[in-house]
């Protein structure tokens, strides 16, 4: 066998397929093509009968048998390969050259409060009592460390929080003038616990960066009852919305990485950005406390309600 | 409605890997034509079965391809009535062009000619770049049947290369096989 005739060959398929192009609305008729085959075939089968009545019974029978056997699972086996791209794209080792930046607008009322290795927020449900109003959040996200700022709706700063494995937690509150620091946790603990199926108004967001969105994503689609629900244009992006079957959680993934565009989860909305790790955006992880402000000691962890 | 959503669905996948599994179609089909219209045989009998589907519908729908077009597909028929010209073109090419384009355009009227199984494996082994036992689970077949393929297949692609007289009969007796 000739290895030159084989680049040859390879050569000459790569040239006649360069500029194949799949015809608008392909599947749709295969559909249609599909359907009336098999109708035609029920029809004759049909025809064959000796009475009316069997062949109505079989013409129905048709019309059940492809209303049943072909959409549901046209629809999951669709979700499921989007669903295990999107899984592929927010594991760790995918994400671990890029910066997340997401900025995320909520509900009036919301509040949060930041603690060494958590942050708590509320939307005035039960539970905790965070202290700070929240209209919109600022996170950055990249290798384990993590930068969250607070503001109110009116874009007022109300505090900063940042993570890394290292030098652990510093928090800038800017509605007390005061800061505070805290070592990181000696356990395995420090990025809170694994997110879980939703439910309740209380969310942590988790304090370390392995707690992010891309976890909580995949967390909730490890849950099941997620459909991919066609496609929806999102900040310039076609996208594939995937929604939860009866959770309060949408979002919407670029297909040509998998990696989420928007996300909304009640009435949270999040829209994200995944940003290469040059130093301007790495400077955007780090932590300044103003001249000026007052050294606190942290406060201590908040406690947990059973659901 | 469900069916139109379920549609739209397999639009948006056919836009994210139509133009891969495309390509292959119309290399094992021969033309863009009929490339179109073995992908839409294979998402028919994709629809037809997809009960039975579990997971990926891509490997499904690949597998469909290979396994139509390895059968000869439904346009067999109409493959030999196309062989004559293909061939006729093809002795135009080869004895007259001298460029590297020509000599691709030739390849790709000697693979067509192939019988439908070697084209397959062709296609599989040389333009997907599958290893013997991928191929071999792609066309549902031995890895020893997908070896004797190639090299028959290969040997042939030489032969016809060559313009060697007489493959047009070959060509023939395999296809009546």
């Amino acid at each position: 066998m000739s290895t030159e005739l084989e680049q040859q060959l390879r050569a000459a398929m790569e040239r006649f397929t360069d500029d194949v192009r799949v015809p608008p609305r392909l599947a749709v008729k295969a559909y249609r093509h599909q359907q009336k085959r098999r109708m035609t075939t029920r029809a004759v089968a049909a025809a064959g009968t000796v009475t009316a009545v069997a062949a109505a019974v079989a013409i129905a029978g048709a019309a059940g048998a492809f209303g049943s056997a072909t959409s549901p699972p046209v629809q999951t086996a669709y979700t499921a390969y989007v669903v295990s791209h999107v899984e592929h794209a927010l594991a760790a080792p995918s994400l671990g050259h890029l910066v997340e930046a997401d900025r995320t607008t909520l509900p009036p009322g919301s509040t949060l409060q930041p603690f060494p290795d958590v942050l708590v927020g509320s939307t005035g449900g039960a539970g905790s009592a965070p202290q700070w109003n929240a209209g919109y959040t600022l996170r950055w996200i990249y290798h384990g460390s993590a930068e969250f700022s607070s503001f109110t709706a009116s874009g007022q700063r109300v505090f900063d929080w940042g993570v890394t494995p290292a030098h652990g937690t510093t928090a800038v509150i800017y509605g007390n003038d005061t800061w505070w620091t805290a070592p990181p946790p000696s356990s395995q603990g420090g990025n809170g616990p694994a997110p879980g199926c939703i439910q309740g108004h209380e969310i942590a967001l988790g304090g370390g960066a392995g707690n992010g969105w891309p976890a909580f994503i995949r967390s909730q689609l490890a849950c099941g009852a997620y459909t991919a629900a066609g496609r929806q244009v999102v900040d310039g992006i076609d996208t594939i919305k995937i929604t939860g079957n009866s959770s309060p959680f949408t979002f919407w993934v670029n297909p040509a990485n998998y990696l989420p565009v928007q996300a909304v989860l009640g009435q949270r909305q999040t829209e994200f950005h995944w940003l290469a790790a040059t130093p301007a955006n790495l400077a955007k992880l780090t932590v300044t406390v103003p001249a000026g402000f007052k050294h606190v000691p942290a406060p201590a962890p908040p406690t947990r309600q059973a659901p | 409605m469900a069916d139109d959503r379920a549609v739209t669905d397999l639009e948006s996948f056919l836009a994210e890997r139509g133009e891969p599994l495309l390509r292959t179609a119309v290399l094992l089909a021969g033309t863009r034509e009929a490339g179109e219209d073995l992908l839409q045989a294979g998402l028919e009998r994709m629809l037809r079965h997809w009960s039975a589907i579990v997971g990926d519908p891509e490997g499904y729908l690949r597998r469909t391809l290979y396994n139509l077009a390895a059968d000869g597909w439904r346009r067999q028929r109409a493959w030999r009535g196309r062989l004559r010209l293909l061939q006729n073109e093809t002795a135009t090419a080869v004895t007259d062009g001298t460029t590297e384009v020509d000599t691709r355009d030739a390849l790709i009227r000697l693979l067509v000619q192939l019988p439908p199984r070697q084209r397959a494996v062709i296609v599989a082994r040389y333009w997907e770049q599958l290893t013997e036992t991928e191929t071999a689970e792609v066309l549902g077949c031995s890895v020893g049947s997908v070896k004797a393929s190639a090299s028959r297949g290969m040997h042939r692609l030489r032969e016809l290369n060559g313009a060697a007289p007489g493959a047009e009969n070959d060509l023939t007796e395999e296809k009546a096989r």
